[in-house]
């Protein structure tokens, strides 16, 4: 598994702030991928194969959930962790996010304390 | 904010790319290493040629190798980094306005979950250290009515001394109650003033207000030099200014609560005080909860049990006494009664002076068991009576059963509880017919019809012409209340005093005198045989009167 992770986000204030949230992971040589649709998000999956993603779930094309349900349980790429994103109010898809197989669930605004350790944790990098 | 570094820029695949085209278009001999040398791009063995800097704002980045032109690629990789860096300015301010507006969203929700000050207070700290690097926080509000600082909540070693925070007030009250926000760097003046504790290096503060009016001020401090920004001050105006409305709410629903439960006490005691006039079973009956709800005109009408009581001779009685002995007396009387009643579900309708009615909506034999009862009190009260040398008093209790009228009689502006029967009527004759009879306790049939007999010691009595009724009434004595021995001696000869009555009622007088006598004999303090005994003997000597039915007529009340 390559030390990588992918922002995933059709807003792209969002992935520059997840970027600057996690910018001290890059300094431990960790690669940052984006991708602004599903998608995309599910190609560079595929031929990147990231150790983490953050997956928003309002996305154009194909939704954060059905990219979620096709790593998953389609390709069955397990070791994935993949995080989903959710605009506060809409935590009614908290369950349908654990039937899709998503590993962790956030709402935003998110707390970029709680993202950046989240990180280090499936990094294993001490804090 | 993480150095950029070129290894980095040179991970991106649009700037690998546009380099490359940059080598081959201008056919460029060159390498680029970081500003330690490791060979980032190209080809090693250019690191031999001239050298030419990738610099960022005065910073080396890394440097480009090459022959000629390498000037070029240098140029590029300097105005990539240059752009990198400035969307990595932008991103941190950005992420610092999010981190900001994060704190607030979260504040705000902690404090929607809150509602008591102290806790609205606690947050706020939390948050606020958490923000802004202290090492004591307080926040204190201005008590307007006691001229007092209150602290709400603290963390810290209190950085104001507690004992003395009040004392100090014209400083403090300048400084907390300017309705200002600041930042104190330079600490001696507070510190010489006794206000803060020695060692304070540095103290940001806020108002908290409402509507213009300053409730109090948070305080944050430092025992090292840190310098406190207008940013800082701007979080903690912010996290101020939420707090403030928040315990402005609480404070007011605090004294909600209080007012309410006050007023709620308040109509407590009044209902408990308008109970004791007029009984909660009495509204009860009339299909109301609360006196409030009774209205003129209100009634009812229901099967009761009546009982009435008197003391015995009591004018007698009360003429020896002054009128306040009279009322202590009346009054001890009716504290021994009142319980007794209550405790047999009855309650007490009316107080007449020395006399009680009470009604019994359930069981007759309630009020049955409640005169038994009243009588032993009364035995009680004589033996109290005795050690002062008072002389004993009897009392007499007439029990019926029947429809009664409850209802609210007067008029809008004076009102009163009544009751309109006719059940009260016959109790109360009843009651003074045990003079008549000498009986403690008499009762009509339409009360006895309810109650298992075996229960109770009971004679048959006959029948009664009450004053005003046309209808004669069968009545009952009780002896379960008279002593031992009498209750014995009736008992014994209730065949013999049975027998005796009815010869009386089949108008064999003779007969009759032979059974009350055998009566007597055995019991001479039995009145009520005696008292038909004399009847007998009367019709004996003076023959039968016309009309005569064996119904006793009752002419006085």
């Amino acid at each position: 598994m390559s030390r990588k992770l992918l922002i995933v986000d059709d807003e792209s204030h969002i992935r520059t702030l997840i970027e600057q949230t996690l910018e001290e992971l890059e300094d431990e040589g960790i690669e940052f991928l984006t991708a602004e649709n599903g998608e995309q998000a599910l190609e560079i999956i595929q031929a990147e194969n990231p150790q983490l993603v953050f997956l928003d779930v309002m996305m154009p094309k194909m939704n954060g959930m059905e990219v979620c349900r096709k790593v998953k349980k389609e390709l069955s790429l397990h070791d994935v962790y993949i995080v989903l994103l959710t605009a506060k109010g809409q935590e009614l898809d908290r369950q349908k996010g654990q039937e899709v197989g998503a590993d962790l669930y956030m709402t935003k605004p998110f707390d970029p304390e709680m993202i950046l350790s989240k990180a280090k944790e499936v990094f294993q990098i001490q804090e | 904010m993480a150095k950029l570094n070129l290894k980095s820029i040179l991970k991106k695949d649009d700037t690998v790319s546009v380099l490359q085209s940059l080598v081959h278009s201008a056919n460029l001999n060159i390498c680029v290493t970081d500003e330690t040398g490791n060979l980032l791009f190209g080809n090693a063995e250019t690191k031999k040629e001239n050298a030419c800097p990738v610099m960022l704002n005065g910073d080396v980045l890394g440097f480009v190798y090459g022959k000629e032109k390498n000037i070029v690629a240098a140029g590029f990789l300097t105005y990539v980094s240059q752009k990198e860096a400035e969307r990595k300015k932008l991103g941190a301010e950005v992420l610092n306005l999010y981190q900001e507006i994060n704190l607030i969203f979260n504040f705000s929700e902690k404090l929607a979950q809150t509602i008591d000050a102290p806790s609205i207070c606690a947050i706020t700290l939390e948050e606020a250290r958490h923000v802004i690097s202290s090492d004591q926080g307080v926040i204190v509000l201005w008590d307007e009515k006691q001229k007092k600082l209150q602290v709400l909540s603290s963390f810290g070693d209190s950085f104001f001394k507690e004992e003395t925070i009040n004392e100090q007030l014209s400083v403090l009250l300048r400084l907390i109650l300017n309705g200002q926000s600041e930042i104190i760097s330079d600490t001696f003046a507070l510190i010489e003033a006794g206000i803060i504790l020695p060692g304070i290096k540095s103290l940001i503060y806020s108002a908290l207000k409402v509507n213009h009016r300053i409730m109090g001020a948070i305080v944050l401090a430092s025992n090292e030099d840190i310098q406190y920004t207008a940013n800082h001050l701007k979080l903690l105006t912010t996290l101020a200014l939420q707090s403030s409305s928040a315990i402005e709410s609480a404070l007011l629903y605090e004294k909600n609560i209080k007012e309410s439960l006050e007023r709620e006490n308040a109509m407590r005691l009044v209902y408990e005080a308008t109970g004791k006039f007029v009984p909660y079973e009495f509204i009860g009956a009339l299909g109301h909860k609360l006196i409030t709800d009774v209205k003129l005109g209100d009634q009812v009408e229901k099967i009761v049990t009546v009982l009435f009581s008197d003391i015995r001779d009591y004018t007698t009685l009360s003429e020896q006494m002054t009128p306040d002995e009279n009322f202590k007396f009346v009054s001890s009387f009716n504290e021994r009664m009142g319980p007794t009643i209550r405790k047999h579900h009855g309650f007490i309708n009316q107080y007449l002076g020395d006399a009680i009615m009470a009604i019994f909506p359930q069981q007759p034999s309630d009020a049955l068991e409640a005169a038994i009862e009243m009588h032993q009190e009364v035995r009680r009260l004589n033996e109290e009576r005795s050690l002062s040398n008072k002389v004993p008093i009897k009392i007499g209790v007439g029990i019926h059963t029947g429809p009664l009228i409850m209802g609210i009689t007067g008029d809008e502006h004076r009102m009163d509880a009544a009751t309109i029967s006719d059940t009260v009527n016959t109790a109360a004759r009843l009651e003074s017919l045990t003079k008549q009879y000498r009986a403690s306790i008499l009762l009509s049939d339409a009360c006895l019809l309810q109650i298992e007999k075996e229960n109770f010691s009971l004679r048959y009595l006959g029948l009664v012409k009450l004053k005003g009724k046309n209808e004669p009434l069968h009545i009952y004595e009780c002896f379960s209340a008279s002593p031992v021995e009498e209750a014995n001696k009736k008992q014994k000869t209730l065949s013999a005093f049975n027998e005796g009555l009815t010869n009386y009622l089949n108008r064999s007088f003779t007969d009759s005198v032979k059974a009350f006598e055998s009566v007597t004999e055995v019991n001479p303090d039995d009145h009520t045989a005696s008292f038909f005994l004399d009847n007998a003997k009367k019709i004996l000597q003076k023959g039968v009167p016309e009309n005569w039915n064996g119904v006793m007529e009752m002419t006085n009340k």
